[in-house]
């Protein structure tokens, strides 16, 4: 077998966002738009285009890199020496290597986010819709989802979250489990609180309250959240019915005080209360947290929670990619037991085709009956199986591609097989 | 132990240590799974405290417990104790979805089993003048509440631990990250109050109106009666506590775990070493 798995691509370390624009292939993946074409150097292809790498895995023969180099800059009106000045380009292990990688979410700008692996299941779609895969790209696709699988399975390192405002919705989560009985308010209206409170809505909150100081704003952002705005002053009476508050507000002073709460838990009647704040200088005074059944944390603690995180996934990506490698060398095993499967095939049928020849030369001096002639047959299947013992087990032995290579040339060259 | 064997209750001894080995097995690989995080051995180990579960209501139907004619062993007692802890155990496992009650109930149950053993051939025998029906109502309401005691100690510990990282703003790592969330926790323990204090006080009643007949007079100064009257007391004020002035999260945390120890310090120091009607001798 002359074909080889090729892997080209560029991603958010090899090419700035200006130059993945201009690269990317994401109107080029689909149907009659695809734009890598099957041809007789390249079999099969998938296009993998999102915002942070654009990539195209082939099963070809030599040359494929080049063709694909050259399709893909002329989709896109491009240079194609700029297209590779700015790509990387594996061959056979080292592309299977790196598609585990992907869609483990191990080459990701965010180790373990959750995107890329339905990003890829969607590219294989389309690929198999167009009808541009075929068995090698079919097996390898499957293979790549089941070890992004066990990579989440048996790692940590999507479990915890990396970003402040997934992080502040974490721990809601831990101090009240399921959030659709929850309400939430949102007291300002920064870029990270807006966040939160969208993260908040999405973890199940069905409630939330909106309050500004310039109420035209908190009526905006209420409509866009479909929650509801009320006025800044009336914050404390609404304090009582609400149990996670976000604070983002530019006020120099603290807000929220613990005199404050003290009356509104009793009103409550203890139910736990989780304060967010976001706001520098902050909107919540930091004795808050001593009060029994009340949670506060600030943006440095949040800031902090991020970075033990990242760390841990750092950690734990260690331990994926280590699942990555025995996951690559299983399917190489496989590669390669397709790349002998010809020569097996093809050795003993010599060899069978030979016995039975002889046996067919030689019956016709004797006079055989039916029964005695199967026996033979019987006899000489076995034989042959015996005598190719030797040269199969030489065939699948345990050593690297191009030993392999070179022990299937040496089979044909010994049995006389055709090249 | 030799007796033990030797005797013709042989079928019990052997579903004792059998139960008792699953128990202790399912102790062992539970805490390794849930130190180390891993959810098969967990899942196994549940699986395995099960069988052990209903292994021994197996044997209860069966009637292995009733080893004396005229009453139960001081050992028997401690191992009903240790069914109801783990039906308590089995059914949150079942509500809230979360196995690791199993898995912190089987050490519990490994020592309750452990502990009976020497118990096994020392009968209780009931006084003549106890209604049967009413001894087991006394037994059965007061087990009940120990059950949910010790449901609501491991569910108090457990949020304690995860409140205190909670509040150190500590990162919640190991088998924390897999408990349930503190409001889950807390409503677990409201429920535990609310329905052990009047299976407790009926239990106390019960016991009360039994102690005329038998002792001649309901309350005769007994260290487990001075005890359980405690144990009463403060199980009522937590009980006033949760409804009338909305306790929850830490003091009714640490309140449990404070009267399910009173109960293990009744249940095993004044049974085993203080002379009382509730002896095992």
């Amino acid at each position: 077998m002359d074909t080889s798995i090729y892997l080209v691509g560029l991603n958010h370390r090899t090419a700035d966002v200006d130059i993945r624009e201009r690269f990317a292939l994401t109107n080029h993946c689909s149907g009659e738009t695809w734009c890598i074409p099957v041809t007789e150097t390249i079999r099969e292809n998938i296009i993998l285009s999102t915002c942070n790498r654009v990539e195209v895995l082939a099963v070809g023969r030599e040359g494929t890199k080049e063709e694909i180099l050259s399709a893909w800059a002329k989709a896109r009106e491009e240079s194609k020496e700029l297209l590779s000045s700015c790509t990387y380009a594996y061959t056979g292990e080292e592309a299977i290597r790196h598609l585990f990688l992907v869609a483990s979410s191990l080459d990701s700008m965010v180790v373990g986010e959750p995107q890329i692996l339905g990003q890829l299941k969607k590219a294989y779609k389309q690929a198999s819709s167009a009808k541009k895969t075929g068995p090698i790209l079919n097996r390898l696709l499957h293979k790549a989802f089941s070890v992004a699988k066990r990579v989440r399975t048996e790692t940590a390192v999507a479990s915890s979250a990396v970003s402040i405002s997934y992080a502040a919705v974490e721990l809601a989560k831990r101090i009240f489990g399921d959030m659709g009985k929850h309400r939430a308010m949102l007291i300002g209206a920064g870029e990270m609180a807006e966040l939160a409170a969208k993260h908040l809505l999405s973890a199940g909150i069905r409630n939330l309250y909106v309050a500004n100081r310039t109420f035209s704003r908190a009526e905006a952002l209420a409509d866009e959240f479909g929650g509801k705005a009320i006025p800044f002053e009336q914050i404390f009476e609404h304090l009582s019915s609400v149990d996670i508050i976000i604070t983002s507000t530019g006020s120099t002073e603290p807000i929220i005080r613990a005199k404050n709460i003290t009356g509104v838990l009793h009103e409550r009647k203890n139910t736990p209360m989780f304060f967010i704040d976001i706001a520098v200088p902050r909107d919540v005074d930091p004795d808050v947290n001593g009060i029994d059944n009340v949670y506060l944390y600030d943006i440095d603690d949040l800031q902090e929670i991020v970075e033990d995180n990242l760390t841990n996934r750092q950690d734990e990506a260690k331990k994926a990619r280590n699942i990555v490698q025995e996951e690559v060398e299983y399917y190489n095993r496989w590669l390669k037991s397709l790349e002998i499967q010809p020569t097996i095939v093809a050795l003993l049928k010599q060899h069978e085709d030979m016995a039975m020849a002889e046996l067919e030369y030689t019956s016709k001096h004797l006079n055989l009956d039916e029964e005695q002639m199967a026996a033979l047959r019987v006899m000489l299947s076995s034989l042959v199986n015996k005598l190719d013992h030797a040269p199969l087990m030489y065939l699948k032995g345990e050593n690297n591609h191009k030993e392999q290579l070179e022990r299937i040339a040496t089979i044909r060259h010994v049995f006389g097989l055709p090249s | 132990m030799q007796d033990l064997l030797s005797s013709p209750i042989l079928s019990h001894s052997l579903s004792l240590f059998l139960i008792l080995a699953c128990y202790l097995v399912a102790t062992v690989t539970g805490l390794t799974a849930l130190s180390a995080r891993m959810p098969r051995l967990l899942l196994s180990s549940c699986v395995l405290a099960l069988f052990a579960f209903l292994f021994q209501t197996m044997t209860l139907i069966l009637g292995y417990h009733k080893t004396f004619g005229d009453g139960l062993s001081g050992g028997a007692y401690l191992q009903l104790f240790a069914w109801f802890i783990m039906l308590a155990a089995v059914l949150l496992w079942f509500k809230l979805r979360k196995p690791a009650a199993m898995a912190l109930s089987s050490p519990l149950c490994a020592a309750l089993f452990a502990m009976s053993i020497p118990y096994m051939q020392q009968s209780i025998r009931l006084p003549d003048s106890l209604n049967y029906s009413f001894y087991m109502l006394h037994m059965g309401t007061l087990f009940a509440a120990l059950a949910l005691m010790a449901v609501a100690c491991l569910v108090s510990m457990l949020f304690l631990i995860l409140e205190r990282s909670i509040k150190r703003k500590e990162r919640v790592k190991g088998f924390l990250e897999d408990i349930p969330a503190l409001s889950a926790l807390d409503t677990v323990n409201g429920f535990c109050i609310l329905a052990s204090f009047p299976l407790y006080t009926v239990g106390i009643l019960t016991g009360i109106l039994s102690a005329k007949p038998v002792f001649g007079t309901s309350f005769s100064g007994d260290p487990k009666e001075i005890v359980s009257i405690l144990i009463w007391l403060v199980l009522a004020f937590i009980f006033h506590s949760r409804i009338a002035r909305a306790w929850s999260g830490k003091k009714p945390a640490i309140a449990m775990i404070c009267v399910f120890l009173l109960s293990l310090f009744s249940l095993f120091v004044v049974n085993t070493l203080m002379q009382s009607h509730h002896t095992f001798h």
